[in-house]
Order: C-alpha cells, then structure tokens, then sequence
C-alpha cells in the first residue's frame, strides 16, 4: 500500500499558509502534508497547527538563487527525519513543492505513483534535462567550479561520471528510498538546487524521468500561467501561482 | 540604479542580438534548436543569445575534405538513463 508525503515549502505568514493549507486540503489527507517552513522563527510558531518544520539552512535563505547557488538540502534532511519517525514509516513516496506549485486534481497521488510505475523511474521531474557540455548557463557558472566534477566522479555508480543534469526546481516526485538516500548524502560542494537534487540522484544510481506532457503549465515565470488554463489542458499541478 | 539600467538595457541588447543573429539548426536532425550571434574573436567564437543547452559538435562529412569543416549544434536526448545497482 502505497502512501505519498507532500512536503510543502513556503515562508508565508501565518494566514497564507492557512490559505494553502485550505488549497491543498481540497486535494491531499491533511495528515499527508508536512510544511517546510522556510520564513523567520518567529513567524513559525504562529502557523496553524499542522506537520510542520522548521528549515533552519543559510543556504536557503540565499540573497541571489541562482548565482548563491541555493540549496534544498535542509529540506531534504528535515524531510527524511520526519520520515523516519516511527509513526511516518508507512510514507513510501515524497511529492516535494514549493508553495506556488499547486495541485490541481484530487488523485494527484495516484496519478504520480502510476506515471513513476509507467517509467520504471525513482523520480520524476518537471524539465529534466542533460546539460553537460552545452551552453547551459548553469552547467557553465558550475564546471568553472574545479571541484565540480570530481564531486561527481567520487560518489558516482555511473560508467559517465560527467553527466550532469539540470531539473525545474519547484516540485518533484521521490520514492522514499531515493529521497533518504539524496538526504544522507553530504553536500561537500556547492551547486544549484536545480542542478544539484537531479545530478545527485542520478550518480547514486537513481532513474529519473521527465514528466513530459505535465510540463506544459510548470514554468519559471507567470506570464501565460493561470490555473484556468492549466485546468483545460488537463495539468495535474501548476507553478507559478503566487495568489490563491 | 544598476539595477533599473540592466532592466532598459537588456531587453534593447537582446533585440539587436535577435536582429542579428541567425537560426541555428540542429546538425542530426536539421531541426531549428536556436537564434544567436556567432562572432569569432580571438581564436574563440562569442555566442550571443538566450538558447540554452546547444551542444556544439563538427558535423559528420560525407566526403573527405581536408581543410573545410563545419561546426554546429545538437541537443542531448531526453534523460533516460537505468536505475543503477549501488556497487
């Protein structure tokens, strides 16, 4: 029996969060959600009373994403306490997301788990590209790194230890073992979320696909996005919805 | 004021990129992958413009010709790669 974590991250205030709280309700058992809260302490111990925990990471909270090289590992590890809690045993799978990234159908859990089963996959990404020796402005501003690529070639399992991988940061889908082992892996260097949670999993040997067809209304900016138009062409989740 | 100056200036420097620049066609397929500038400079050629993830690669020749080649682009496939045993 198949039970799927949908871990949340959001730095709202109190009465937004209740807002995506309501939102994903609509689509998710409440018990089934957990909040990684990436917002001030202080604000945390006014939330609504739900799973929720607190991601206490500098590299979250970086001034510039992309040039700061934003990490999720804090997530990641939080996320892998919470599971390996006695009671949070039976969570199989994890559907990550960031706060804009929203559900749109209510077995959204069950289409996941069908889609992972269809691609014999571990994760399944939005976006998910090779980017190694192209022009992509991410795997140049890393590979100029020299540590870059020995990180790769020392904890690869891959006979191509220079693949690198670049996936749409905000939501991904994880079975629990691929998810605890991306968690338990030190992160020695610094890379990009985006780049960094693919490439990993996919040099400790893990099978990550593409969502293909659910990519459509999953987008870095706004502009064309509504949740309407996600609706009609029959998108699971939408991103990016900043006001629900 | 940096700021607001790149936010003006851009989107001018990428339209007379975008002017300039040509379409760049996938060498497997022939298939349109991209618009940039290509400049040489410097025994280096500049690439202007916003296509991402352009691999460049000497295209295949079907005749052997010794002081001609030609140097274009492809994409890498869609990752499909096994699930991996842990050694």
């Amino acid at each position: 029996m198949s039970r799927v974590l949908n871990l949340i991250l959001a730095h709202q205030p109190a009465a937004q969060i209740q807002k995506l709280l309501r939102w994903w309700s609509a689509y998710s058992d409440p018990a089934d959600l957990l909040i990684a809260y990436g917002g001030t302490a202080a604000n945390f111990q006014t939330l609504p009373d739900v799973p929720r925990v607190f991601i206490d990471d500098p590299r979250l909270r970086v001034r510039d994403l992309q040039r700061d090289k934003q990490s999720y590992g804090g997530i990641w590890r939080a996320g892998a306490q919470y599971l390996l809690e006695p009671s949070h045993l039976d969570f199989t799978h994890v559907y990550f997301a960031e706060y804009d990234h929203l559900p749109l159908v209510p077995d959204l859990a069950a289409r996941l788990l069908q889609r992972l089963q269809d691609e014999r996959a571990d994760i399944l990404a939005h976006h998910l590209r090779r980017i190694e020796g192209t022009n992509n402005p991410f795997f140049l501003y890393h590979v100029a790194d020299p540590e870059f690529a020995a990180f790769w070639e020392g904890i690869s399992v891959r006979p191509e230890k220079d693949t690198v991988l670049q996936m749409h940061g905000s939501a991904s889908f994880w079975t629990r073992e691929a998810f605890l082992r991306v968690a338990r892996q030190p992160e020695e260097i610094k890379v990009y979320v985006e780049v960094y949670l693919a490439t990993v999993a996919h040099h400790l040997g893990y099978r990550l696909r593409n969502f293909g067809d659910q990519n459509e209304y999953v987008r870095h900016s706004a502009e064309g996005v509504t949740i309407e138009l996600a609706r009609q062409h029959g998108s699971w989740t939408v991103h990016p919805v900043k006001l629900i | 004021m940096s700021k607001i100056k790149m936010k003006l200036l851009r989107p001018l420097a990428l339209g007379l990129i975008n002017l300039l620049a040509s379409d760049i066609r996938d060498v497997r397929t022939g298939e349109i992958i991209g618009r940039a500038l290509l400049l040489p400079w410097r025994g280096r050629i500049l690439f202007f413009g916003t296509s991402p993830d352009l691999l460049p690669i000497f295209r295949p020749q079907t005749q052997m010709v010794q002081w001609r080649s030609t140097l274009g682009f492809t994409k890498h496939p869609s990752p499909d790669f096994p699930h991996e045993p842990r050694s």
